[in-house]
């Protein structure tokens, strides 16, 4: 899609820390100096997160913010591998391969950067934030259930200048980010603008609609089941808009142009 | 104490009995910075097709609550042409024994396939994939039918020169009889076994979880089936047997060389662990040494039944 990806690395980071930001939403400070050095916004590290073979297969997570040796990782323990990581202490090992897949593109000089989140799509704008776009005016939007839901805690929100919308009302805006999105391309109608997303695919979906309709260049960063993360096994399809077959999320993404991946059937968050 | 661990498999030579099992490590180039193919007996490729396959839609991988995982890639591949234009060059052949999976939907298909894969230098040999369980025509029915099996190995054995395994299907209630009639076709050895065909239910959303409904079972799990028809086979046939099913250590790669086979080749774990041919061959020297055992291939077909 973009520029073809980097060489893999594997690295055994050292877990620097772990803390809950919310509800099941941890955050994990690893040192890891080969890949938080070479990693760009939108990729991915492919992380095994027992010593053994249960559960059997890595979990791919996108690299958060960098900083010199170390990255962070942030998730949502969803299942069994995530409990594993939420798990951890500071000094234990993780195993990872990466920094794997296409980044994000860097915003052109003369366009204005829209970051999109939704939920814990935030991590992969975290460092679009933090590498590309916190030298230039742009605007982080965030998406969220409710303020039980929060994926990113209030010193970051205020730092970065989140604005936030939750479905309940609860937090921020009473709405859907996809309605703050709408609000800002209205009243920066005579800007060129760009937009990155990152969330559950129904708000992908809407996000390449809106972005479609007014010819805005957009790119998602995709979350879908994989194997080996290297583009050997051929697990993580996500159908081409084109039609002519399929992309890899691990080596044609996770970063696509939006207009560029069929979302009604492939990818999910 | 230093345990031979080379493997003699007709007529080619393995530095380790280890190898890569199709599907799972592509077409051999995409670990390159990961791991050192020099240390690996061998690396088998995605199955490779005349025309190039899209694959099924997804998803396509997903773990079982049983163990092991489940997939339904459907055989997505590059087609011979475009293997040989972007990949043939990049291929690890320098480093290791390199055996390219063929597959088709007709004898012709497999013949067409290695014919052209005859020009590519370098290429130890192939395994005819005549068992998948992800595509509709051809693969498991081919495997499942004996004098399909044969008239595929006869007619690629009328083209090649090459050593050629044939990957068998384990569905079969009664492995031998496949295996006899590949033999007398030319076959040099079997890979025991393909997948098992299975499916994932998700019961909350009342859905399957993979895109084809239906995927191949593989990891731990399928150890068991796999070296029963490893054993089944060795009873019958006197030609090397790469084993395939559910290898994650040193002692699994024994236990299958104890029941006969030459070769282990290892698939879902290289997910996990991509550099386990390299791991798995230490822990299994670490058993040759405990039992005083100086070659590794002093074990194939020891079973004491």
């Amino acid at each position: 899609m973009t520029d073809r990806n980097n060489t893999p690395i594997a690295e055994k980071g050292v877990v620097e820390q772990v803390r809950k930001i919310s509800g099941s939403v941890w955050d994990m400070t690893i040192h890891s100096p080969a890949i938080a050095g070479a990693s760009r916004a939108g990729q991915f590290v492919h992380v095994r997160v027992s010593d053994g073979f249960n559960p059997f297969l890595r979990r791919p997570l996108s690299v958060g913010p960098c900083r010199g040796d170390y990255l962070r990782l942030i998730f949502v323990v969803k299942g069994v591998g995530t409990r594993l990581l939420a798990g951890k202490h500071p000094g234990d090992i993780i195993d990872m391969i990466g920094p794997l897949g296409n980044p994000f593109p860097a915003p052109e000089t003369d366009q204005y950067p829209i970051l999109v989140a939704g939920g814990i799509g935030m991590v992969p704008l975290l460092l679009m934030d933090n590498q590309f776009v916190n030298s230039i005016d742009h605007d982080f939007l965030l998406g969220m259930r409710s303020s039980a839901h929060q994926t990113v805690d209030d010193v970051e929100i205020k730092r970065l200048k989140i604005v936030i919308a939750s479905d309940d009302g609860s937090i921020g805006y009473h709405g859907t980010v996809i309605d703050l999105l709408e609000n800002r391309l209205t009243e920066l109608k005579r800007r060129k603008i760009v937009v990155y997303g990152c969330g559950p695919v129904p708000m992908l979906q809407s996000l390449k609609e809106v972005c479609v309709s007014r010819s805005i260049p957009a790119y998602i960063s995709l979350e879908v089941s994989m194997g080996c993360g290297v583009g050997a096994c051929q697990s993580c399809a996500v159908p081409r808009a084109d039609g002519d077959g399929y992309y890899l999320v691990c080596r044609d993404g996770p970063a696509f142009r939006a207009s560029a991946v069929d979302l009604n059937a492939g990818g999910r968050s | 104490m230093r345990v031979d661990t080379s493997i003699r498999m007709g007529r080619l030579d393995l530095q380790t009995p280890l190898l890569t099992g199709s599907g799972t490590f592509g077409y051999g180039d995409e670990f390159r910075s990961l791991v050192d193919y020099s240390r690996f007996g061998g690396v088998v490729t995605k199955s490779i097709s005349l025309e190039p396959r899209p694959g099924n839609p997804p998803p396509r991988i997903c773990e079982t609550s049983a163990g092991g995982i489940i997939n339904s890639i459907g055989l997505a591949n590059l087609g011979v042409d475009g293997f040989i234009a972007g990949k043939a060059g990049v291929l690890p052949v320098d480093e290791t024994k390199l055996f390219v999976s063929v597959v088709g939907d007709s004898v012709e298909e497999f013949v067409a396939v290695v014919e052209r894969l005859e020009g590519v230098a370098g290429i130890s040999g192939y395994e005819l994939n005549v068992s998948c369980p992800n595509v509709r025509r051809g693969g498991l029915d081919l495997g499942g039918d004996r004098d399909a099996v044969a008239a595929v190995v006869s007619e690629v054995r009328s083209v090649t020169g090459r050593f050629m395994s044939v990957k068998l299907t384990p569905h079969y209630a009664v492995i031998g009889p496949v295996a006899e009639a590949a033999v007398r076709a030319g076959a040099d050895a079997f890979t025991l076994t393909n997948t098992l065909s299975g499916m994932v239910v998700d019961a909350e959303s009342r859905k399957p979880l993979l895109g084809n409904v239906t995927g191949g079972y593989s990891g731990p799990p399928l150890k068991p089936v796999a070296l029963a028809k490893v054993w089944q086979a060795a009873q019958v046939v006197d030609v090397p047997i790469w084993a395939s099913g559910g290898i994650i250590n040193g002692i699994d790669g024994i236990e299958f060389m104890l029941a006969g086979a030459s070769g282990l080749q290892l698939g879902s774990v290289l997910f996990a662990d991509y550099d386990a041919p390299v791991r798995i061959l230490e822990e299994m020297i670490e058993y040759c040494v405990r039992h005083g055992v100086d070659r590794l291939s002093d074990l194939i077909g020891r079973l004491e039944v």
